[in-house]
């Protein structure tokens, strides 16, 4: 175990020897158990980490913001085994140049942070192997076998009843390392694709369209689940096509920072002859 | 002597006021998420909760609403308009901050265009108040200048007993005494102890504030980028917001028929200020969360004389990334104009 102090002095080593210019983390938020995103570009700010059991969110979408890493300068982050599958996808779908990051892995049972060995993303394609063959012992949702015992007009009903409380604030897209396009297919209106309105077909159009791009991208951090302001279980979509995806492609995104995108590419053993 | 509604009594109440034609709606918890929803009964209210995870203006100001309907055939265009439902509504359970947001916007609908949508439905509801017994660390009223018993917007304000079994009841509007003389029956007259108030101390001071955001100087100040690095531009502070009034009018259909709508929009997306031509004059997410602060305590009060936020604190409360308006505010009032 390594504790936060460790960090926070390597970080400060990281920034004074110039080998960084930033490093994202985590600082302590509003309530005893919350946590912030934190920018740290000084000592000042180093001394504002923490790292602990409820740093979760997967902050690795913020290194795709726009110029951040243009001047080929590096930058650091704390990222949990998601985020390292996430920043994978990234490197892979060319959004940037993973040379560039320093990885500050860590993962927590319970209440203990370990962290875990490695620095680039290169050097955890062994463990995220590892993961995909043995996935950790966390039960699958219990809602998720209940979905599948319904019939589709059932389960048609529970997603109408669900998504009926979207309000369309995309926060599941904002948040979502994976949606990083400058310009999202619903906020183009020439055509508008899909509709902005946030009654039910809208929702469905909506909810349809995330859940197709993100199958074999998404990599089960949460993130759109937990920033969801009207509770929408949108992590049983996720998981689900990850499930297919896997059981279909044998795919498992974020292995590396050069695995193909499944539903991007074409092998010549697909059961299908096409490509949509 | 003041009157005395008591908890067994509210049942009654409900029933009397639906024969009276009114939708009755409070806060209603299902699945651990709150709103205010049409009841049956009274049981059916959760009056236990701070208050509801989303905001009252959406019963008077819908997330979609159609507007209207449009035909084409050959060289005629008919349209045929959406008018807002005329049924009465009876809000019970009401929290002071969400009644001060309607009141809040009152100006804004009423400004150069009387917006129908709107008042049609603000002339036909009651708000039924209930003051707070009890806050969370993100409750902000008394920062704002109003208070757990602010009596703002409301039509009638409901004072808890101390022994939690009834409420004091004040009348304060016209529609507030016709909505208690239905249910005079019910009432008692009678003095009993009320219970305290919530505690929400104040975490800033807004006169400070509001002077700082009002010096042309600090439009620029390094400050709006170092606080909001982190937004990630959902606009979800605006969506629960009760006073964020922004929308959009959207035709959805083709050519020949369809619908014109009324849209939530949020100054937190960076579509809402794109010209066509591409450019975005704010291109930002820092001037977007700038834009947010100024509206609601420089350039709203400079048109209306309020500010536009009543401090019920849904903004940080469900932020992604724990941003809001307490640490934007708590920030500015430390800098120096
Ligand atoms: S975060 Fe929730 S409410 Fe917002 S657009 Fe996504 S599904 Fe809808
Ligand atoms: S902000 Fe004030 S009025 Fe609103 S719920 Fe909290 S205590 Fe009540
Ligand atoms: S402040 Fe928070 S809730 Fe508001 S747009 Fe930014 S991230 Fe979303
Ligand atoms: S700005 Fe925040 S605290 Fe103020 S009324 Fe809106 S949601 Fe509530």
């Amino acid at each position: 175990m390594i504790t936060q102090e460790k960090y926070r002095s390597k970080v400060k080593k990281l920034l004074a020897d110039g080998s960084v210019k930033m490093v994202i983390g985590y600082s302590p938020g509003s309530t005893a158990d919350r946590r912030r995103p934190l920018f740290i570009r000084s000592f000042e700010e180093a001394d504002q980490l923490v790292l602990d059991s409820n740093c979760i969110a997967n902050l690795s979408g913020y290194l795709v913001t726009e110029g951040l890493l243009s001047d080929e300068k590096r930058v650091a982050i704390f990222l949990r085994p998601e985020g390292i599958r996430s920043l994978n996808i990234l490197a892979a779908e060319s959004q940037l140049n993973v040379d560039q990051i320093i990885i500050f892995g860590f993962d927590s049972i319970g209440r203990e942070v370990n962290s875990l060995p490695g620095e680039h993303a290169d050097e955890f394609s062994e463990f995220i192997g590892s993961i995909k063959e043995n996935p950790p012992e966390k039960s699958r949702e219990p809602l998720l076998y209940q979905l599948e015992q319904m019939n589709p007009q059932e389960r048609f009903a529970f997603w109408k009843e669900e998504f009926s409380r979207c309000i369309k604030c995309y926060a599941c897209r904002q948040s979502c390392p994976m949606c990083y396009c400058r310009r999202c297919v619903v906020d183009s209106n020439q055509p508008q694709w899909v509709n902005t309105s946030s009654h039910t077909l809208g929702n469905f159009e909506w909810n349809i369209v995330r859940a197709f791009h993100l199958a074999g991208r998404c990599v089960g951090c949460g993130n759109c689940d937990r920033s969801c302001p009207v509770n929408i279980p949108l992590r049983l979509i996720n998981a689900k096509m990850s499930e297919e995806v896997l059981g279909s492609f044998n795919h498992f995104a974020g292995m590396s920072t050069t695995q193909e995108p499944v539903l991007a590419s074409f092998k010549k053993e697909d059961s299908e002859t096409f490509i949509l | 002597m003041t009157r005395i509604l008591f908890s067994d009594k509210l049942d009654n109440c409900v029933t009397r006021w639906q024969s009276a034609g009114f939708t009755v709606i409070g806060p209603v918890t299902k699945d651990a998420f709150s709103s205010y929803t049409a009841v049956e009964h009274a049981s059916d209210f959760d009056l236990g909760i701070v208050l509801p995870d989303r905001s009252l203006k959406e019963l008077f100001f819908p997330q979609t609403e159609p507007m209207l309907r449009y035909t084409l055939k050959q060289q005629s265009i008919n349209t045929e308009d959406f008018t807002p439902p005329s049924g009465k509504k009876l809000i019970f359970g009401v929290r002071p901050c969400d009644a001060a947001g309607l009141s809040i916007d009152d100006p804004l609908f009423g400004w150069d265009y009387k917006d129908e949508y709107w008042f049609q439905r603000r002339n036909n509801s009651v708000i039924v108040t209930i003051a707070c017994t009890k806050a969370d660390d993100f409750c902000l009223c008394t920062s704002l200048k109003l208070a757990p018993d602010s009596t703002t917007g409301s039509d009638i304000l409901l004072r808890p007993l101390e022994n939690n079994n009834g409420w004091h009841a004040e009348e304060l509007t016209d529609r507030g005494r016709e909505a208690l003389l239905a249910i005079e029956e019910f009432l008692q007259e009678g003095s009993e102890p009320t219970a305290p108030m919530a505690v929400v101390p104040e975490m800033f001071d807004l006169d400070t504030c509001v002077a700082w955001l009002q010096n042309p100087e600090n439009f620029e100040s390094k400050f709006w980028k170092d606080i909001s690095m982190r937004c990630i531009g959902c606009g979800s502070c605006t969506y629960l917001c009760p006073t964020c009034h922004c929308f959009d009018i959207q035709d959805e259909g083709d050519t020949y028929s369809g619908i014109r709508r009324k849209n939530w929009d949020s100054c937190s997306f960076a579509l809402f200020t794109m010209h066509t031509s591409g450019h975005n004059p704010r291109s930002t997410q820092s001037a977007r969360w700038r834009q947010r602060i100024m509206h609601k305590f420089n350039y709203f009060p400079g048109k209306f004389s309020v500010n536009s936020c009543s401090g019920c604190g849904r903004c940080s409360r469900q932020c992604p990334v724990d941003m809001g308006i307490t640490e934007t505010l708590q920030k500015i009032s430390t800098l120096h104009s």
